[in-house]
């Protein structure tokens, strides 16, 4: 019962009009246009993602400290926030008239700063686990050895979570291509510039209802993709990688 | 409980409840309102800022015979500091403005490309920053003074009075904006909705239409 209400509205999307008309109306320019926006803006914001994050989810993951868990619960909770609060968050901090009065707003930067702030927690959560499953003697046998928290992190921590890592940057892009509200608030919608395919599909879907089928068809497909790695990611994660040392200590 | 659905156009969110306060509104853009209702959407009353949709909605015998109950004028709105120094319509071609208007199908939008093509400023479109899905999303960003400006009706101002300014366009540009509104044969209240339409189009309707700044056809 509960497969069939799940798979249902998935299924209707590539049931609804032939895979023929699906494909071609993708060739429309909005559609076209809307998947360049949404690919440069995601790429973007995962690399923000992951290049703040990483080092950010190491520090939680190997440091105690007072507030800590404050701390995780703050970059948890755009996870729970409503998007359109993520968009007024950011307008009033980024927005013209907000706390830091920047010129952001509707700039491809702004887009990639709204998909930066709602996918960032599915990447830094997931990379704190794997950072904390690391096996700690690992880590005290390479200082003893005498190398540098530097050379601990690089040569020893970041391999062995690299998978972990790569799992929570597939959830984060997901999560980030499917970015709506708080896009629409912060950064408008402008084809070309700032509509990515969610915006696209929404403006779409009242004048062309099989164009907006066709980019939903394709962020259906790229997510079941990306949730595929993830699977596949956590599993070699999850079973050799952290038994083998483990029992072996 | 008897309660009526009207689907409204979103700048008739400030007049509406005044004619009647009784009923379920939902204020959105004349062009969504109107997919809903194809979609099967009960609305008891069909109230758009162009014939546009009220009559293809007619031709394809999905609501009754379209009714004009107002007109509107278009305006430009900028915010109360004025970051860009607008002036007139024609500062608008200056680069790195900040203009927001409607998208296309919207009927605001559709105004909005019209008057400009009339002023011969279609070149103005190059600053556009964002396409809104209805005109109080345009109010809403240049009241905010996140955007330098956006087209708005004359009607959109009043509500938002202390945070922006109005400039006037050349009569020449000025499109014919005329608000319609039908009964969908999706009623679910046929007897009030005809009630409510009598009573948009009674003395006391157009008195509360043309107190809002509505002008009456």
């Amino acid at each position: 019962m509960a497969l069939t209400f799940l798979a249902l509205p998935v299924l209707a999307i590539f049931l609804r009009v032939s895979p023929t008309t699906l494909v071609h109306e993708l060739s429309d320019p909005v559609a076209r246009d809307a998947l360049v926006v949404s690919l440069r803006t995601s790429a973007l914001a995962q690399v923000l993602v992951v290049a703040l994050g990483t080092p950010t989810a190491y520090l939680l993951a190997t440091r105690r400290f007072r507030g800590r868990n404050v701390l995780l619960t703050v970059v948890e909770l755009p996870l729970v926030l409503p998007p359109a609060v993520a968009g007024i968050g950011l307008l009033a901090a980024f927005g013209r008239t907000g706390l830091l009065s920047t010129s952001i707003p509707f700039t491809q930067l702004a887009v990639v700063l709204a998909i930066a702030f709602v996918s960032a927690p599915f990447f830094v959560r997931t990379a704190v686990a794997s950072f904390e499953a690391l096996d700690p003697t690992l880590i005290a046998a390479a200082r003893t050895l005498g190398a540098g928290p530097w050379r601990v992190f690089l040569r020893i921590a970041l391999p062995l979570a690299a998978s972990g890592l790569g799992a929570g940057l597939a959830l984060s892009f997901a999560r980030g291509l499917g970015e709506f509200g708080a896009t629409i608030m912060f950064a408008g919608s402008l084809q070309r510039l700032t509509q990515t395919l969610s915006l696209a599909i929404y403006a779409e879907f009242a004048r062309n209802f099989d164009v907006a089928l066709a980019m939903g068809a394709l962020l259906v497909a790229f997510s079941f993709i990306l949730l595929l790695v993830v699977k596949w990611l956590s599993f070699g994660w999850t079973s050799p990688f952290r038994s083998v040392p483990s029992s072996s200590a | 409980m008897k309660l009526l659905a009207i689907f409204a156009a979103a700048s008739l969110t400030g007049v509406f409840p005044q004619i009647d306060h009784a009923p379920k509104f939902q204020f959105a853009g004349s062009d969504q309102l109107a997919f809903q209702i194809t979609q099967g959407a009960h609305a008891d009353v069909f109230a758009a800022a162009s014939p546009k949709y009220p009559q293809q909605l007619y031709a394809q015998g999905l609501c009754s015979k379209p009714a004009a109950f107002a007109t509107n004028t278009v305006v430009l709105i900028v915010p109360r500091a004025n970051p860009a120094r607008i002036d007139s319509v024609y500062d608008l071609q200056r680069d790195g403005i900040k203009l927001v208007i409607g998208a296309q199908g919207v009927p605001i939008g559709d105004y909005t490309r019209k008057l400009l093509a009339n002023l011969g400023l279609s070149n103005v479109l190059k600053n556009v920053v964002s396409q809104e899905d209805d005109v109080k999303y345009v109010v809403a960003k240049v009241a905010l003074g996140e955007a330098d400006a956006g087209f708005v009706y004359r009607t959109d101002v009043k509500p938002v009075g202390n945070k922006v300014f109005r400039i006037a366009i050349p009569a020449a540009g000025q499109p014919t904006v005329q608000y319609q509104l039908c009964i969908p044969t999706t009623r679910q209240h046929p007897k009030l909705a005809a009630a409510f339409v009598r009573e948009v189009l009674s003395k006391r309707g157009r008195a509360a239409l043309r107190k809002a700044g509505f002008g009456l056809p």
